[in-house]
């Protein structure tokens, strides 16, 4: 499978802070590769740095064998890099409607001075925005809140209506942001269905962060670990859930004596949704970059 | 819900019945807005075209700060260079009206864009400080070159014959609004509307969204100035002579706040607070005045600088108990004029 989305030796510094220390990573088309690590590993610093948020002080993105690294976020989001939020990426003041048209941008199909000017051609793509944008709302089942403003409505369907946004962007790409915090246990299995269609239907790759274990090892296909901004280890699910120095990572102790997993009946981790603060467990730290 | 209601005949009947009071209410509105100048004589046509001025400025205050969430402390310059440039073209050059409403509009734009590349850099209160530095700067130079603006004696801005009575200018002043109107219904409506909504809201997310901040940002400060410098020409060629005192920066402030008074993304709500802004300084004096009774120590000296203070207290009055301006007052009224009231 040909590589979509290549990370080279990230550096990330904010004063004395290394945020993200020689960070590599590979995404492969079709893939839902997943990045854990417990908070404060540098996992939305990341997607800050393949966004273009953040400009990382050394290292390289390429997408789609490009190199993006000095492209501005709205020239890499046209390319069909698409991101989600932690603290959601919706316009409050705007529907849902008019959010999900916001992010139809790059494709509305006319220039911002004719719509200004009303030429012939903008209204009816107007028109054909607005069905496209209700079809992606009728997807996700938001067309009950369709013309309700997205900063009256509960954080669940926010989270949604930013998922909708992302995909109106008409990426190939699509970084997500922690989907499953906030949801249910059993709505957070439930989107494992709803991303594995978004890749076999609308061929999506998804690169996501999330703390949720079971979605990770039910929909990853890859898992990169991030633990102080490096790679602690990548590999399977299933691998990295028995992974002793992830065990570490996440509950504490070393990594040649994992701590007890309380939680875990059998070898496996099963994290909790909000994993241990990260300075509990300094001695945890070791370098197994793979 | 809609096509719910649609299959049911008498309920169709009273949406169509619906339709047409609104549009006898609309059009009852527009002739009552008209009255003044069919029958108000020249006084009234003379005041219409400086609240049609006025609504062109508040408009393009509007572009700026309602829709890009950018301040401009500095709008005199925007108007007075408008202003300046065409009266140069109609005097100096002897130009058509046309060139000089375009070159005004043209001078306004590029000043403007100059302020907006500043404004890439700062935000917030420091935009706010080097609008209101440029602006006090232009006032100082630009408005004094001599050879441009005719020094003290100001510049003349003659009428064509074809818009030279008031009621012709009137309407060409009325006109212009339009096409501003215009531009601004349709620059919300599309693509720039909702990418600066996305701007004024959360630039990280306008720009993962795919959207040029950069860009856009400028394009606001643009447009702006463009109709600053549209209105500056219409200025002009109302008064017939520009002076560097007209565009002084008190004017500037009035501009920002009848704009804040009227309601940000209104453009009904900016349109009134303009024209009431614009005819307060001519008609409130000389209604005091003229009362039969006058209170102690007030006199027509102190009346002519009631009008700024009278923003003032508006201003007030409108951030403490509805923030959405003359706008939010009218909502109601206007939701139930554009959508029947049913949704």
């Amino acid at each position: 499978m040909k590589q979509l989305l290549k990370v080279d030796g990230l550096h990330l510094r904010f004063g004395g802070l290394q945020v993200l220390n020689d960070l590599s990573l590979t995404v492969r088309e079709g893939q839902i590769v997943g990045l854990i690590g417990p908070n404060g590993a540098g996992k939305t610093s990341c997607f800050n740095c393949l966004t273009g948020i953040y400009q990382p002080q050394g290292g390289r993105v390429y997408f789609d064998g490009r190199d993006v690294s000095h492209l501005p976020t709205h020239r890499r989001a046209r390319r069909g890099m698409a991101r989600t939020w932690q603290n959601l990426g919706v316009i409050d003041s705007l529907t849902v409607t008019e959010n999900v048209m916001l992010a139809q941008h790059q494709r509305a199909g006319y220039s911002a001075l004719a719509g200004m000017l009303g030429l012939a051609g903008t209204w009816h793509r107007e028109r054909e925005l607005r069905r496209d944008a209700a079809e992606i709302i009728e997807y996700f089942g938001l067309d009950g809140v369709a013309d309700e403003r997205a900063g009256e409505l509960p954080y669940g369907v926010r989270k949604t209506c930013d998922m909708a946004m992302a995909l109106a962007t008409d990426p190939r790409l699509l970084m997500l942001d922690e989907p499953a915090s906030g949801l249910s246990p059993e709505e957070a299995l439930g989107l494992s269905t709803t991303l594995r269609e978004l890749r076999d239907r609308l061929r999506l790759t998804i690169l996501m962060i999330e703390h949720h274990v079971p979605l990770v090892a039910e929909v990853c296909d890859y898992v990169y670990v991030l633990n102080f901004g490096e790679l602690l280890t990548e590999g399977e699910p299933e691998a990295i859930q028995r992974h002793p120095e992830v065990i570490a990572a996440y509950l504490g102790g070393t990594a040649e004596s994992p701590a007890e997993p309380e939680a875990a009946d059998d070898d496996t981790v099963q994290f909790a949704s909000e994993p241990p603060e990260w300075p509990l467990m300094a001695e945890g730290k070791s370098n197994g970059t793979a | 819900m809609a096509t719910a209601t649609m299959t049911f005949g008498r309920i169709k009947v009273a949406r169509r019945f619906g339709l047409a009071l609104r549009v006898a209410v609309v059009l009852a509105l527009l002739v009552l807005a008209a009255l003044p100048l069919l029958l108000g004589g020249d006084v009234w046509a003379q005041r219409i075209s400086r609240a049609a001025i006025y609504a062109i400025i508040g408009l393009s205050i509007n572009t700026l700060t309602g829709h890009a969430g950018q301040i401009s402390l500095g709008h005199q310059a925007f108007v007075g260079i408008g202003a300046f440039a065409a009266a140069f073209m109609a005097s100096r050059l002897g130009a058509p009206l046309g060139f000089g409403l375009a070159a005004g509009a043209l001078a306004g734009m590029a000043t403007a864009a100059i302020v907006g590349m500043v404004a890439l850099r700062v935000t917030g209160l420091y935009l706010a400080l080097v609008t209101l530095a440029f602006g006090l700067t232009a006032e100082t130079t630009i408005f004094n070159w001599r050879e441009f603006t005719g020094g003290g004696a100001g510049a003349f801005a003659p009428r064509p014959a074809l818009v030279s009575s008031d009621h012709a200018f009137a309407l060409l002043c009325l006109g212009v609004l339009a096409l501003v109107l215009y531009a601004d219904w349709r620059l919300v409506s599309t693509k720039a509307g909702r990418a600066l909504a996305a701007v004024r809201n959360d630039e990280r997310i306008a720009s993962t969204l795919g959207i040029n901040v950069t860009g856009y940002k400028l394009a606001a400060f643009s447009l702006s100035g463009l109709a600053a410098g549209l209105a500056g020409g219409l200025f002009a060629h109302w008064n017939q002579v520009v002076q560097a005192m007209d565009f002084e920066f008190q004017v500037a402030l009035v501009w920002v706040l009848m704009t804040v008074v009227g309601g940000l993304r209104s453009r009904l709500g900016v349109i009134l607070a303009s024209a009431f802004f614009a005819l307060l300084p001519l008609t409130l004096p000389n209604f005091l005045a003229g009362l039969p009774w006058q209170p102690p120590f007030l006199n027509e000296a102190v009346y002519h600088v009631l009008p700024p203070f009278i923003v003032v207290v508006m201003l007030l009055i409108v951030l403490r108990f509805f923030p959405g301006g003359l706008g939010q007052l009218l909502r109601p009224a206007t939701r139930w004029l554009t959508k029947g009231g049913d949704r």
